[in-house]
């Protein structure tokens, strides 16, 4: 029997549970010269800010056992080319599109979510209160449960699109962030962005990235996510996106089992550019396997 | 696509040839090309290695890559045997364009040579007379003095002092453009950032084409994560993995 790959949520209709996360995936353009993005749940592109940004001075990936780390640094053309060039060349595959948005102040936030809303080619918002890689804004906002409930309430406003908050693992309580964001009005989470780390050269004497840390990603930070998809699982009504180390459909359902209600696919893409379609057609397999008919009847049964 | 270990051989200390043999599109191959390899078992290393190819040969069906042993992945490379399988993505990037019937040189250094060597070939191929200047830290490091002079003119120096000319690849550039600052239609490079720079500044005043190859770490290699990118003479960084690895000499910020 084939099983429902489709999952609703927070208003959007997925016909399946696996997407790539934000950052890891450009716009799409380099990986559908590899697959048809129609296979996908949904695209999340890369962080849109207000201007174009450069981002930091490289190096700025390298690997460690397990994950590898980032400093980025939000690169990104600007909302106003993101709007014009990638957003309508997205139209063409029959997936949402989930634009993550990231800021310095509130105003920008609310800038750019207003004009990613008002161009009518996206279908929700992912707002990024996460990065560890920059100078202002990014983890800032994600990390006093005070500040975010004044962010989120002066982005609810102005955004007419499903609200995601993609929640940072550097707090000392993600389960006080998560409510927050619930009670401000969020209409899905996101978790786990990276966890910050550094690598030092130990011949040059110096950290490996030219900023010195970096954030964690890859299968190293899975069992951190999933503890964290977990905990939030248990505290809030609306539903989350398990993301953090996921490489294979086993991985999906472990995030699901701990109350996610879809996931993104991260460094996994790098690894291996066709992660996600074979992720999505592996996981259709292990539920057909195990008679198991949709994901909504194992979400959260480990709780 | 999987490629199979047809050969393999330590050139010189820590730089390894490695012959790849299987179904890849070898003619769709320009020199300065890169493919990024899968390492390990698909645990541990969560990225993959991107390593220039060397030469192409598609009757033969064979691509040739050279790489030194920096780190674990290297090390995971250099350590397969011959008949194992390789995962690879590629080829990747833009590479050099080769001209016509022109005066060129080619200036490589350390491991950043072999990416020029499937460029030299097709130069001599379409007529150019080629000058090639090699440059190695070591007399121990040195690799392919021979296999290049099938091509060019070669001038080698190392900084030991052990082989060829003691000193800089740039010293000796140098002193010719003095003799002749027309002597060179096309300026080629590969290596050190510091050697590159140094050419960059020699010929930027002149009317010389080519282009130059740059290194970075990468994760995606296909343009994708805005790991591995480069400060260009106009407002906007590129990515070495797409818009590079091979730029034109006028067009980056070394």
């Amino acid at each position: 029997m084939k099983p429902n790959m489709c999952v609703d949520f927070a208003g959007l209709k997925l016909k399946n549970p696996v997407m790539p996360a934000s950052g890891c995936f450009g716009f799409g353009r380099e990986y559908a010269n590899f697959y048809d993005l129609s296979k996908l749940g949904a695209i999340v592109v890369k962080a849109t800010t207000s201007q174009p940004r450069k981002g930091n001075p490289t190096p700025r990936v390298t690997e460690v056992r397990g994950g590898m780390l980032n400093s980025i640094g939000l690169a990104n053309p600007g909302v106003d080319r993101v709007i014009a060039d990638e957003l309508p060349w997205l139209q063409q595959f029959d997936i949402p599109v989930i634009v993550n948005v990231a800021g310095e102040t509130i105003e920008e936030y609310c800038t750019v979510v207003d004009r990613i809303c008002q161009s009518g080619l996206a279908h929700a918002i992912e707002l990024n209160v996460s990065c560890p890689n920059v100078q202002q804004g990014g983890l800032s906002f994600g990390v006093d449960p005070k500040v975010l409930g004044e962010l989120l309430e002066a982005v609810r406003r102005v955004c007419t699109l499903p609200l995601i908050v993609k929640l940072s693992p550097n707090v000392t309580d993600i389960v006080e962030i998560a409510k927050a964001a619930e009670d401000a009005g969020a209409d899905g989470l996101s978790l786990i962005n990276t966890l910050i780390g550094m690598k030092i050269d130990i011949n040059r004497r110096r950290p490996v990235l030219a900023r010195g840390s970096g954030g964690l990603s890859g299968p190293a930070i899975k069992p951190v996510a999933i503890h964290m998809v977990y905990q939030v699982a248990k505290a809030v009504k609306i539903p989350i996106l398990g993301i953090g180390g996921i490489n294979t459909a086993e991985d999906v359902i472990e995030f699901v089992m701990a109350g996610a209600a879809a996931v993104e696919v991260g460094t996994a893409n790098f690894t291996n550019p066709f992660a996600c379609p074979e992720i999505i057609a592996d996981l259709e397999k292990y539920m057909s396997k195990r008679g198991i008919k949709n994901l909504e009847e194992i979400r959260g049964c480990a709780l | 696509m999987k490629v199979k270990i047809s050969d393999k051989k330590e050139l010189a200390s820590g730089i390894w040839q490695m012959d790849v043999s299987g179904d890849f599109p070898y003619t769709e191959v320009q020199p300065g090309q890169f493919v990024h390899i899968q390492v390990g078992d698909g645990h541990d290393h969560v990225l993959r290695r991107p390593i220039s190819i060397a030469e192409v040969n598609p009757e033969q069906s064979r691509l040739t890559i050279v790489f030194r042993i920096v780190g674990e992945g290297t090390e995971w490379l250099a350590q397969q045997s011959v008949g194992n399988v390789l995962d690879v993505i590629g080829p990747l990037g833009n590479g050099f364009k080769s001209v016509k019937n022109a005066r060129s040189l080619i200036v490589g250094g350390g491991i950043g040579i072999p990416p020029l060597y499937e460029l030299a070939k097709r130069l001599k191929v379409e007529g150019n007379k080629v000058d090639i200047f090699l440059g190695f830290r070591r007399g121990d490091e040195v690799f392919w003095k021979e296999r290049f002079a099938k091509f060019g003119n070669v001038q080698l120096y190392t900084e030991d002092g052990a082989l060829g000319t003691k000193g800089f690849v740039t010293s000796g550039i140098e002193a010719r453009l003095i003799e002749n600052p027309k002597l060179w239609d096309y300026v080629y490079a590969c290596g050190p950032r510091g050697m590159l720079k140094a050419v960059q500044e020699l010929i930027m005043d002149l009317p010389v084409g080519g282009g130059v190859s740059l290194e970075e770490r990468m994760a995606c290699g296909v343009g994708a994560c805005y790991g591995c990118t480069c400060e260009t003479t106009a407002e906007e960084s590129k990515r070495i993995c797409v818009d590079g690895p091979v730029f034109d000499w006028r067009e980056v910020k070394l």
